[in-house]
């Protein structure tokens, strides 16, 4: 038992009590009565006056009896209350798990869990916690009263903090039950940082220096994390807390749970014969039986195909090595035995992939369907439902069309000149790249030529046009444009201010469609030109180095390019690092193919971009729930639709130009994008029994469903009580 | 115990005296334990030798005595002359001394109320047995309201004069503080000759009964204390926190009625009433206590009886 407000009651029963007392010595009201003769009364008294005043009270059972009820109201207002382990702290941060994972429903709807999604089980349990915050005192937050504070952060893939920390107790149930689901995977990460954030930074007072110093980087430890979740949580290994942090995790859901779902879904277009299509999926299995699904394959609406896959029993691991107790000095490399080991027997899923050839030489939208023939009518068949959907948007059979103009690169004509056929099936060309000499350049950029085609390499060269002082300057053509070497004038590009040596990469945007998977750590360059962008330029950075951007990315509505403003044949390392061919590779995809790599990967939570042709209106996003949302496309044509909750098919129509890969339905321009879980983790959905991370591994805490036991209206009503029989004592004269 | 606000004081005199009691009480009579000598020759049998007709003894003749009583007898026989002496029959001094401070007139039924009715019955008693009775009442009230020292009546005999006793007895009021030693001091000096005397009070005086009851000691009386009290002074009916008035000299006393108290009160009683009763006793005056809820002529005719004072 604890007390929320013994501050509050200790003050309130220092005043209370000896009032009362010496309203007794005082007996400030007695009723006056005319009486024969006060002789005997007074020789009474004068007997029992000969004892201590504290003997007369000890015998005034009606003193006694008020003090009782004293003694109940100030322990009511002390609030105390039965508890779980809930006590100390004062900082409460509450984090539930939305990802896809917990929208799995454990147990059918007649079982003790009622068939109730995961979601559900972990917004009860925060809801139990919610209950067992303390208050602060029945007249507020007086000296000692002050109550518990509760944050609560909903994360999948990202964390959103739905009430910052206050005690109010509405405030946070309402922002508990307004949490749904959603179809992204979880990570934890964003979701300890988030809570971090919200801390108080920790302040250290340097008494010699006089001076105090925050760091940014510890915070105001004590706080208790809650974390509600099925323990699918791939990146808690990775979080770190500090070490005065206690962190419990409430699982929801049951261990036992099984589930198929689809964890991979690519189509790849044969470099041959472009009108094959392959169409991968990967299925994953967490059922210990070996189990029997129908894969059924949709396009555009209708079955193509239905596969019937067996996918044999997961393998069960026996228990690992028992975990060193908690108190151990947790070191860094533990927690991926904690990841192991911890669970105790665990299953390991099994995948097995299903390969589907297609003869398609126009764009479609395909889906997958995972069904499972012995599943009764109207049952789900495995725990999770979202991840037996898979959507992709198959792009047509395209081959790209490519000059280049260079001065001579034994590098660049290495690659696509010196072996046609090959360069042409590495980078799926349409016909041989086209050299042109920069001499010539200028004439071939304004041939019909030109104006077809996909990708233009210019080698250390760039056309010239009048700038804004009458001079001529170098500039980007219209089209999609790779530059090596070579940099557009001010206002478009950055100023030169110079030479500059032995520059390194220093960061690159790694999420980036060209950049992705990238490793440009190695590369360095000596000379090459120190520049700066300026805040007029268009261009934005994708890598920067010590000297400056190193590569530039133009983004206009009748222009994309992507610039690299060094030499990476001559002047720099990069020539001999694998990743140049792939950055080329990547770039013939981006701006060739209008980014339909981009689109093949869209996970929930991510963000939809979408770059339309210029002289779009109306520009609207249809979601997979059929729910229509306009969007406003930037100066630069692109519309951006965040977040993306649900899997399913994300249609993007306009009215006006169609771009290389949308079609046309009703009038209006469609392009269709889909977004996938294909997450192994979120579809393996057993329950984990503790949850590792970075420096300690947390247990699970079973929900005892168990709410604070409040004591206050017991004991006031113990109060009015003891008042009854204190009437009925005064009526009757009682003595103990 | 607790003062009545507004006490119904008797009216008539069968308010005081029942009717039906006045027969009961012809027949009985007050007696003492001396006999003793009065004024007037009564019913009653004197220790003086005198002019009944009941013989006592002879003496020798003396000049001077009177020739009637010669008993001529005895001068036949032996020649000498010798006086027949008589038991002379005499009247006897009731004296009934009612207190009547403020203390009295309080209780259900009202202590003085008892107190008068008693007295009124005695009286009656000693009229019709041709006694002089006397009725002093100490304290209490005159018809202004301003309390007074002493009033009474004396010297009644005869069943006649009944009708002054009562309605001297109807006068009576009572209040004010308790002038009970210069009271006792007044009764003790205006009485004359002996008889019986009876007290009825409550004894609870502040000053104290034991001077009062002194003065009245000896004088040939044969004293009767007779100490009444109200019912709610022998068990209290109050409760709760108290500010206690005295009626008579309206002392205050703060108080909380309290089980233990209110044992305390009736222990203290007790003691109180025993310390009365060993006073009297040690002195030969017969002390009785009754409740002013008992009935009249059962005290009378009972009670009394019992304890000697009326046979």
């Amino acid at each position: 038992m604890n007390f929320l407000t013994p501050g509050l009651a200790a003050i309130v029963a220092g005043i209370a009590v000896p009032s009362l007392l010496i309203l007794y010595f005082l007996r400030l009201r007695r009723r006056d009565v005319e009486v024969s003769s006060t002789l005997l009364w007074k020789k009474a008294i004068e007997d029992l006056q000969a004892n201590a005043p504290f003997q007369r009270l000890r015998r005034n059972i009606l003193l006694l009896l008020q003090l009782l009820v004293l003694a109940a109201a100030l322990l009511a207002l002390a609030q105390p209350q039965f508890v779980g382990s809930l006590g100390g702290g004062e900082r409460h941060i509450i984090m539930i798990d939305r990802s896809a994972s917990m929208q799995s429903v454990d147990g059918e709807p007649d079982d003790a869990t009622g068939g109730t999604t995961r979601l559900d089980a972990a917004k009860k349990a925060a809801l139990e916690l919610v209950d067992r915050l303390r208050e602060p005192g029945l007249v507020g937050s007086t000296l000692g009263s002050v109550g518990d504070q509760a944050m609560v952060i909903a994360f999948d893939q990202q964390a959103e903090r739905l009430a910052s920390f206050t005690g109010n107790k509405a405030e946070l149930r309402r922002a508990i039950n307004s949490i749904t689901a959603t179809d992204a995977p979880s990570r934890l990460k964003p979701a300890v940082l988030l809570a971090k954030a919200h801390l108080p930074r920790r302040v250290h007072v340097d008494d010699r220096a006089a001076q105090s110093v925050t760091f940014d980087e510890l915070y105001e430890g004590g706080a208790t994390m809650h974390i509600y979740s099925d323990g699918n949580l791939p990146d808690a290994p990775e979080v770190r807390t500090q070490a005065e942090d206690s962190i419990t995790f409430t699982p929801a859901g049951q261990r036992t749970a099984w589930n198929v779902g689809i964890t991979g879904l690519r189509a790849e277009r044969s470099f041959d014969r472009p009108a094959n299509v392959a169409l991968f999926v990967g299925l994953q299995s967490t059922r210990p039986e070996p189990v029997r699904v129908e894969v059924q394959l949709s396009i555009e609406g209708r079955v193509a195909e239905i596969r019937d896959v067996t996918l044999p029993a997961a393998v069960v691991e026996a228990a690992a090595a028992p975990v060193a107790p908690a108190g151990a000095a947790p070191a860094e490399g533990e927690a991926a035995a904690n990841a192991a080991g911890a669970d105790g027997p665990r299953l390991t899923p099994v995948n097995r992939g299903v390969v589907f050839n297609l003869d398609r030489p126009d764009g479609a939208l395909v889906a997958v369907q995972l069904r499972f023939p012995g599943a009764p009518a109207g049952g789900l068949g495995d725990a999770l439902p979202v991840d037996n959907l898979g959507y992709l948007v198959l792009p047509p059979a395209r081959r790209l069309n490519v000059a280049m103009v260079t001065p001579g690169n034994p590098f660049l004509e290495a690659v696509f000149v010196d072996d046609p056929a090959g360069a042409q099936a590495a980078f799926n060309l349409a016909r041989p790249v086209r050299v042109v000499r920069p001499a010539d350049a200028q004439t071939f950029l304004g041939t019909a030529e030109a104006a077809e085609l996909d990708v233009l390499i210019l080698d250390r060269w760039l056309p010239t046009a009048p700038g804004p002082d009458g001079k001529q300057s170098p500039t980007l053509p219209t089209g999609n444009t790779i530059v090596f070497g070579a940099v557009p004038a001010p206002p478009l590009g950055p100023t030169d201010q110079g030479e500059a040596k032995d520059i390194a990469v220093v960061d690159w945007k790694r999420d980036h469609p060209v950049l992705r998977g990238l490793n440009l750590d190695p590369v360095a360059i000596s000379p090459g030109r120190k520049l700066e962008l300026t805040p007029e330029s268009p261009a934005r950075s994708l890598m920067l180095g010590t000297a400056g951007p190193l590569l530039l990315e133009y983004a206009d509505v009748d222009r994309r390019a992507l610039v690299v403003t060094f030499d990476p044949i001559f002047r720099s390392t990069w020539i001999y690092e694998p990743t140049l061919p792939a950055f080329i590779a990547k770039a013939f995809d981006y701006l060739g193919r209008g980014g339909e790599q981009q689109r093949a990967t869209l996970r929930p939570g991510d963000t939809l971009t979408a770059r339309l042709p210029r002289g779009v209106a109306d520009v609207r996003v249809a979601l997979p729930d059929e729910r229509e949302s306009p969007l406003l496309p930037s100066p630069g044509g692109e519309v951006n639709f965040a977040p993306l909750e649900q899997i399913g098919v994300y249609t993007v129509s306009w009215d006006g130009p169609l771009g290389p890969t949308d079609v046309l339905v009703g009038g209006r321009a469609r392009r269709a994008m889909t977004v996938n879980l294909l997450d192994a983790a979120e579809s393996d959905v057993a329950t984990r029994a503790a949850l590792p991370m970075a420096s300690t591994l947390v247990q699970a805490t079973p929900t005892d469903g168990r709410g604070p036991m409040r004591l206050w209206p017991w004991l006031l009503l113990l109060g009015v009580l003891i008042v009854l029989l204190e009437w009925w004592v005064y009526n009757r004269k009682v003595s103990l | 115990m607790l003062k009545i606000d507004r006490p119904s004081r008797p009216v008539a005199i069968e308010d005081l005296l029942d009717p039906q009691l006045v027969a009961r009480l012809s027949a009985i009579d007050v007696t003492s334990r001396k006999i003793l000598s009065g004024k007037l020759k009564g019913e009653r049998r004197s220790k003086r030798r005198g002019q009944s007709v009941e013989f006592a003894d002879h003496r020798q003749y003396v000049e001077g005595d009177d020739l009637r009583h010669i008993d001529w007898n005895i001068f036949g026989r032996l020649d000498r002359l010798f006086i027949k002496l008589f038991l002379e029959e005499e009247d006897l001094s009731l004296q009934i001394v009612l207190d009547a401070s403020g203390s009295h007139d309080a209780g259900e039924p009202s202590k003085f109320l008892l107190m008068q009715k008693l007295a009124l019955a005695l009286g009656y008693v000693g009229l019709v047995n041709l006694h002089r009775v006397t009725v002093s009442v100490i304290g209490g009230a005159d018809a202004d309201g301003s309390p007074q020292l002493i009033s009474a009546v004396r010297d009644l005999r005869g069943r006649r004069r009944l009708t002054d006793l009562a309605r001297f007895m109807l006068t009576l009021n009572p209040g004010g503080p308790s002038p009970f030693t210069e009271g006792c001091k007044r009764v003790a000096l205006a009485r004359r000759g002996k008889g019986v005397m009876v007290i009825l009070s409550d004894f609870l005086i502040k000053e104290g009964y034991d001077t009062g009851l002194r003065l009245l000691l000896g004088g040939g009386y044969d004293v009767y204390a007779i100490q009444v009290l109200s019912p709610q002074e022998i068990e209290p009916t109050i409760g709760g926190d108290l500010r206690m008035k005295d009626c008579e000299d309206g002392d205050l006393t703060e108080i909380t009625i309290t089980a233990g108290l209110l044992k305390k009160y009736k222990a203290t009683l007790t003691a109180y009433c025993n310390r009365l009763r060993d006073f009297c006793a040690a002195r030969g005056i017969v002390q009785m206590t009754i409740p002013s809820d008992q009935p009249v002529d059962a005290l009378v005719l009972d009670y009394l009886r019992r304890r000697g004072l009326v046979r």
